[in-house]
Formats: structure tokens, sequence, C-alpha cells
């Protein structure tokens, strides 16, 4: 490798860095001090930060309505996920007649996006009785194929004598799953929590269709809400978009190589 | 497997106790097979009835007249005939999602020049990755929320700052214009986006080996030559991929658009995902928004089978000489 300087590539990478982080500064800042629209220039630095507007979200919007209703979605989809995503991957790897066809059913269905399905997935939904429910919000993001894929992945990864030896000791199949092969996958399943939340915390295009009742609204709801009611001017706006991107972004920093291993995994698999 | 002669039962008793070894392994394997479909039965379910069905049933309806009032009537191609000569509004998110597609690339360069800084091995390249990152798994909504609020005509920083480099004199209500609404909608979706591109890209040039470079070194080409005859070939199917995720993230776009114009002003801003939301949901048109729904959807699967042609080929073989 050849030497070069590296302040260059340091100098632009910083300011590569400024430009992506500068936004979410910005909110911060407005989220402190609020913002006079008639005043210019705007301040660059928080004067006299102050946690009111914080506060203001709890009083201004039903703000812990939207929060448990996320938590139940989030809650609900990631579990749905673990199991039923766990168990098509498991099947996956035995041999059984159709495998094939299922596993190019399951690239197919890949390869709809969910915003194309909508109108008759509303339909559905609706004859279902779930609309402004949450097993309606939850249900179609209850299994993920790229998900079902890094299972299958990783179940191929477990050395197969160890099933075979459980299998002569008696153990039963669904006990092997959840006793042997589980633990085992750990990686695999820490990848699909983080997925499965990040995209159900994130969802709105759904829960925007389907759900009519103010008390059912989850917090991208509650949030494009709060926007179109509410004067922009308003630093509590921003205080709850700040209140909503935190568990996110800490549930991302906490599990970042996870989540970037199964998307690049489901992406290169796409 | 060794042979075990010795244990061997008498012939007889030893095809007796074949014939119950074979019917109780295959009564074991019709039970696995149960198992197996038991276990695949509820993903099955559900991507049966919020994909396949939908994608059928959203193709039958865009032949129909069908309101949630009115029983079914066959239409015919009156919905088709409908959007292609009298909705000039069908041809302007049309157009506007080309663009929108368009403008992909220019996150993609960006995104590997950043990826190329990335991978040298500097201090702290690590922090600098998740930095780039960070906006990806970001709310969409939020984001919309951030960005409008940057764009904001009399306190956003972007006007600030532009007005402070002496570019205006006088704030852009970037949001409200018709010149300026979609490239601005597009600088934010390309901001959220461009992290993921990298990790795309990342892994691609990670994947090549060095010594080619070394190699390369040694016959005396420069870093643009390598640049251009390793790095880009090499690339070339993390490259597409991006691109995939390009046009799908005009669909996702839906959040973004949705938050930052509703659309507006007019059409300026509308895609053909928002213009679909819109019809079926606020003008309760849903036959109609199907047929719009198979055009975008027939849009998307020409371009993701084109790139994935495009990225075939010759992709990861390298060529002798190069």
């Amino acid at each position: 490798m050849h030497r070069y300087p590296r302040w260059p590539v340091h100098v632009a990478l910083l300011a590569v860095s400024t430009i992506m982080l500068v936004p979410f500064y910005w909110v911060l800042k407005t989220s402190l001090t609020g913002e006079n629209i008639f005043a210019f220039p705007p301040a660059l630095w928080p004067e006299n930060p102050h946690p009111f507007f914080y506060v203001d979200v709890w009083y201004a919007i039903p703000f812990f309505r939207y929060l448990v209703n996320s938590v139940i979605v989030s809650v609900v989809v990631v579990a749905a996920n673990v199991v039923l995503n766990g168990m098509a991957g498991y099947a996956l790897t035995r041999d059984f007649p159709g495998k094939a066809t299922t596993i190019l059913l399951f690239l197919s269905c890949m390869m709809i996006p969910f915003q194309v399905t909508i109108i008759p997935a509303y339909l559905i939904t609706s004859e279902l009785g779930l609309l402004n429910s949450h097993a309606g919000m939850a249900l179609p993001l209850s299994s993920t194929i790229v998900c079902i894929f890094i299972f299958k992945a990783a179940f191929e990864a477990i050395p197969k004598s160890l099933i075979d030896a459980a299998r002569i000791d008696g153990v039963p199949d669904w006990m092997i799953v959840f006793r042997i092969i589980m633990p085992l996958t750990k990686p695999a399943i820490a990848t699909n929590v983080i997925l499965s939340f990040i995209w159900s915390w994130n969802s709105f295009l759904w829960p925007l269709v389907i759900i009519r009742d103010e008390t059912m609204q989850t917090l991208p709801l509650g949030l494009s809400r709060f926007l179109s009611v509410v004067e922009d001017t308003t630093g509590a706006l921003y205080a709850f978009c700040v209140m909503v991107l935190v568990p996110g972004l800490v549930i991302f920093l906490l599990a970042q190589k996870e989540f970037v291993s199964g998307l690049t995994s489901g992406a290169t698999k796409g | 497997m060794a042979p075990r002669t010795d244990t061997a039962p008498a012939p007889k008793t030893r095809r007796r106790v074949l014939e119950g070894a074979r019917t109780f392994a295959s009564r074991k394997r019709t039970r696995e097979i149960g198992l197996v479909w038991l276990f695949l039965a509820p993903s099955l379910a559900i991507f049966t009835i919020y994909r396949i069905v939908p994608l059928i049933w959203n193709g039958v309806l865009s032949f129909q007249f069908w309101s949630p009032y009115k029983p079914a009537e066959f239409a015919g191609l009156y919905h088709y005939e409908e959007m292609l000569f009298y909705d000039e509004a069908f041809w302007e998110t049309l157009w506007n999602t080309l663009i929108f597609m368009a403008s992909a690339p220019v996150g993609i360069a960006l995104a590997l020049g950043v990826a190329l800084l990335v991978d040298t091995p500097i201090r702290g390249r690590n922090t600098y990755r998740t930095i780039v990152f960070m906006s990806y798994p970001v709310m969409t909504v939020a984001v919309g929320i951030i960005w409008q609020w940057l764009f904001n005509e009399k306190v956003g920083l972007i006007n600030y700052v532009l007005i402070s480099l002496g570019v205006i004199d006088q704030g852009i209500p970037f949001l409200e214009s018709f010149t300026f609404a979609l490239p601005a909608v597009i600088v934010a979706s390309i901001w959220q986006v461009i992290g993921f591109y990298m990790i795309i890209l990342l892994t691609g040039l990670q994947s090549i080996p060095p010594s080619l470079y070394e190699a390369a070194a040694i016959d005396g080409a420069g870093a643009v030559q390598r640049f251009r005859r390793i790095t880009l070939p090499l690339i070339r199917p993390s490259l597409f991929l991006c691109f995939v995720v390009g046009i799908i993230n005009s669909f996702t776009a839906f959040d973004l658009i949705f938050v930052m114009t509703g659309g507006g002003p007019g059409h300026a801003t509308d895609l053909l995902v928002t213009y679909i939301y819109s019809t079926a949901f606020r003008l309760s048109k849903f036959d109609y928004a199907a047929a719009i729904t198979v055009v975008n959807f027939l849009l998307f699967v020409a371009l993701a089978f084109l790139a994935n042609r495009l990225a075939g080929g010759e992709a990861g073989a390298v060529k002798p000489g190069g």
C-alpha cells in the first residue's frame, strides 16, 4: 500500500459527518429553545435551553397513548418474527417435496413491495375485521422473508451430528428447536429482533391506511398528525420528534453489528 | 456403513425386520414432512394473504368498476384508458417517479466516494461509518419533519446558509416551490439512504483481494487506472444492488413526501405511490388506483430485472491484462 497523507481523508470525512449530523443537531436545538419564525437570522447555538417542550408534549398530545400503541405493535411483531421465521427457516433446511417451489415462492414474494399491495391488503384486513386494531397493524409485518433466509443459513451452519445425537437420545423435534437450535443461532435471532423492531417501529403507510381511530395511532402517525395540526413554530413538535428518534437510534447503536449484517445479507440475497 | 454380518439375523427374519424398519421410517418421514409444512404454514399464510392475493386482486380490481358501496362490474381497459389519455396527474407523477429513480445514481456516486474514504485504514473509520449510516434506521416520518424544518423559508438552516454565502438574497420557500420542491425531497431522501448505499458498496470493496491492487501497482498502474480497471468492474454487482435499493426507495419515499409536502404544490412532488394513496384512500377510487398500482409494479419489476441483468453477465470475473 502507498503511504498517503491521512489528513485530507479526515477532512473529507469530517465534512461528510457534519452534513450527516447537522440535521439531528438542528432538531435537537429547536426542541430545546423553540424558534421564533420572525427572527432572522436563526440562532446557531441553543440560547437558554430548557426542557419545557419535552414536558409540553405530554399535555399537547396523547403521547403516552401513541407510545403504548407503538410498543404493543412492535413487541407483537418482534415476537412473531422470531418464532415464525425461526420455524420457517428450520423447515427450509429439511428435504421435503415442494421445497424448491416454496423457496421460489418466498423469493418472488420478496419482489412484491408492500406498497403495491395496500389497496387489496386494506380490503382483506377490513374483511378480517382487523381495521383499527393492533393485530391488523402487526399481521402483515409478522414474518419477513429476509429473516427466514438468515435463519436458514444459521441453521445450516449447525453441525448435523449434534441434531442427530439429540434425536437418537429421543429428544422431540420441538424441544430440539427450542433447546438446542435456538441457543446456537443467537446472532440470527438478534439480527431478526433488530430488523423487525426497526421496521415496525418506523412503519407509517400501513397504520396510516388502516387506523382511523385516534386512540389507536402509533408514534409516526401521531408525529405526522401533530405536524399538520400544530403550528410548526412550537418547539413541542421537535421535542416530540426527538423523543421518537431516540429509542430507534439507541437500539441501532447498541446492535449496530447485527443490524448491518442482517441488512447486507438480506440485500445480497434479494 | 460397516456390514454387520456377525449380528445379522437369519434371511427370513431379516426381511421382516427391514420391512418393519421401512414402514417405521416412512411413517416417520410422513410425520416429518407434516411438521415441515406445519412450520412453514404461518409464514406462507401471511405472505399469501398480504402479498400474493393482494397482487392478484389488485390486477383484477384494475379491470373492474368497484367501490365499497357497489358491486363489481367488468370495466375492461376503461381505467387504463382514462389513466393514459385523460389523466395529466398520472403522467406528472410517473415523470416525478422516474426523476426520483434517476436521482439514485447521484446518491450512489456520493456513497461510493464515502465508501472509498472509510475503506482506507485510517483511525476512527468505524465511527465515521456509524455516523454516515445513522440516518438510515431512523423513522422516515421524523426525517421528513427534520428536513421540512431545515428547508423552512424564514428560519430554515439551508436558507440561512445560502444567504450567508451570498448565493441568494432572500429565503426560498423550497417546499412550496414548483421548481425546488422535488429536488428538496430528493436531497432529504438521499441523506437518509446514503448510509445504506455506503454499507453495500463497502461490502463490495472489501471483497476485492488486495493482491490485485498490488499487482497492478507493480505493473505501474496509477490510482485512477486502478480504480477504473479493478475497483469499478469488481463492485459492479454492489453498484446495481444499490440501484435496486434506489428503485425500492421510490416506494418507501411515501413517508417522506407525505410529511414534507403531501405531494404538493399541485402534483409537483407526487410520486406514483403517493398518488395511489390519495386516489384510493382520499377519493375512494380504489379501482382506478389499482390500475395505477399495476403500472407502478410493472415499472418496478422491469427496472429491477434490468438492473439484475446488468449486474450479472461478466460481473465478478477478472479480465486478464485489465
